[in-house]
């Protein structure tokens, strides 16, 4: 009796042990929707660089050269992610990008920087508010576009930082359904002819804009499949190639896509099972060359991608 | 005064100050344990939403039945989305409230229009028993603004806490009474993404 008492008390003890064989009869199960058909995936990952940084926030290229934020510093490297130079900044960035000239543009929470491509500062704006989140910034030969996810919307800006207009607000008379951004992912971007793309999370859309802000054109893809986008706040990054196509990251489902110009799905750069489960979607870049640069947050990465031979 | 009279004096303050020095002692021990007492008492079981993993187990090890843990909303850091994570299936045939379309099992959360697109959810906490599937959900593809919390009201602050003993991300803990919640905030607040 003592015994099979005992034996009792050690197994609860060992089985029921923090951590150890309790199913979740209540799991949340997404497993089916994280499976792609191999032949889907178009690319292949042929490089990983190592970072040593904490808390990576953003990435941009220009060139030959791999330029981060991070914590409170900016980095560039190349592309054997050798350390090319490194500058501190005043806070914390929140992205980066660049403009043809190789200057580097900051943004912040509510403010942006300027440094040349040395790393040298060049100038600072004034803030855009305390309600101001910035997530993302494209620049042209004319212009800066800052994207406010605190806000819900991109600031046309001139270099020297003075607001010309305001894109995307809501406006009924110009069909403009105004942007649905629940968490802090407001990508914007440049294609090719100039044009400016907006990510618009919560109704998992591109939105295409003119110069003077009217609305061009857009495309949606909602959907829990692979095709699709899915929860409330996706894509969380996109990129633009030089033929136009889309690359894009997600979060809930870790993966990255590559839709064409005109929003069709084309396929998969990176698979759910190439990423950790839990932790940010990956920042998305991309290169002249056609190569897709994966920020990695969760594995503190740079992963590069390229297109498979018969993708 | 002879010298055997001086230490006779002597051995009757020296035994005189040893018994005040005891009593003194042991009424300091006993107000001692007695604060120790009173300050455990000030806290009280909550556990940390940044640590949690929706691993459900504080549906089923609480002691109270149903659990003391219940989804709350960080209303400030919700994104009042249509296509809500938390509140619908992944694969939901439509936006809407009807009960195949729902994630929750006790349907523990209120749907409520707001303006195009804005929905307003609300945690029926009646019907709440922490299994933290709208937690999941709203964590993998919103904002994580649904998430867990020990509501003190039905709590009854075990020594031990059966939800802690099994919680594999060491999320439990003790916070004092007087701060008895750890709300998640705006993410506007902080400059970390969500």
């Amino acid at each position: 009796m003592a015994i099979a008492i005992a034996v009792i008390i050690v197994r609860d003890f060992t089985v029921n042990k923090k951590g150890k064989n309790i199913e979740n009869p209540y799991a949340y199960d997404i497993s089916e929707y994280t499976k792609v058909d191999p032949s889907e995936i178009l690319y292949s990952e042929i490089k990983t660089i190592p970072l040593n940084i904490s808390t990576p926030k953003g990435i941009t290229i220009w060139k030959d050269t791999l330029i981060l934020v991070a914590e409170d510093f900016l980095i560039q490297l190349n592309k054997n992610g050798e350390q090319l130079g490194k500058t501190i900044l005043s806070s914390s960035p929140t992205c980066v990008t660049t403009s043809l000239n190789g200057d580097i543009w900051v943004g912040f929470r509510n403010k942006v920087s300027v440094f040349d491509k040395d790393g040298k500062s060049i100038q600072n704006w004034t803030s855009f508010g305390d309600r101001s989140v910035i997530t993302s910034l494209a620049v042209s030969n004319d212009f800066v576009y800052v994207a406010d996810a605190g806000n819900r919307v991109i600031y046309k800006c001139s270099k020297d930082g003075k607001i010309i207009s305001r894109i995307g607000e809501k406006n009924d008379d110009k069909a403009v359904p105004g942007y649905v951004i629940p968490s802090p992912y407001f990508d914007v971007a440049l294609s090719e002819e100039g044009y400016l793309w907006a990510v618009n999370p919560g109704r998992h859309s591109f939105e295409n804009y003119t110069a003077d802000g009217a609305m061009r054109s857009s495309w949606t893809k909602s959907s829990v499949k692979t095709e699709g986008f899915s929860g409330c706040c996706n894509p969380s990054h996109m990129a633009i190639m030089n033929d136009n196509s889309f690359v894009t990251s997600e979060k809930g489902i870790f993966r990255m896509k590559i839709y064409d110009q005109h929003g069709e799905y084309m396929g998969v750069v990176a698979a759910p099972d190439q990423f950790d489960e839990d932790g940010l979607p990956a920042e998305v870049a991309v290169d002249e060359n056609g190569l897709i640069y994966a920020l990695d947050f969760n594995r503190k990465q740079i992963r590069i991608f390229q297109l498979k031979e018969n993708g | 005064m002879s010298n055997k009279e001086k230490n006779k004096s002597n051995r009757r303050e020296f035994i005189q100050k040893g018994m005040r020095l005891s009593l003194g002692l042991s009424i300091a021990g006993v107000a001692g344990i007695s604060a120790l007492r009173v300050n455990a008492d000030d806290y009280v079981w909550q556990l940390d939403p940044f640590k949690c993993v929706s691993c459900g187990r504080c549906a089923d090890h609480c002691v109270v039945s149903p659990s003391a843990v219940k989804c709350v909303h960080a209303y400030a850091l919700c994104g009042y989305c249509d296509l809500c994570g938390g509140y619908l299936k992944p694969n939901a045939n439509e936006l809407s409230t009807a009960a195949e379309n729902q994630l929750c099992p006790t349907a523990a959360i209120k749907r409520k229009f707001v303006e195009e697109p804005y929905f307003e959810y609300e945690i029926i906490e009646d019907l709440c028993f922490g299994c933290a599937k709208c937690v999941a959900g709203c964590t993998a593809f919103g904002n994580g603004s649904l998430h867990l919390q020990v509501r003190h009201n039905l709590c009854v602050n075990c020594n031990e806490c059966s939800i802690a003993r099994v919680c594999p991300a060491d999320a439990f803990e003790r916070v004092p009474a007087s701060q008895p919640y750890l709300i998640k905030g705006d993410f506007t607040a902080g400059d970390d993404h969500a």
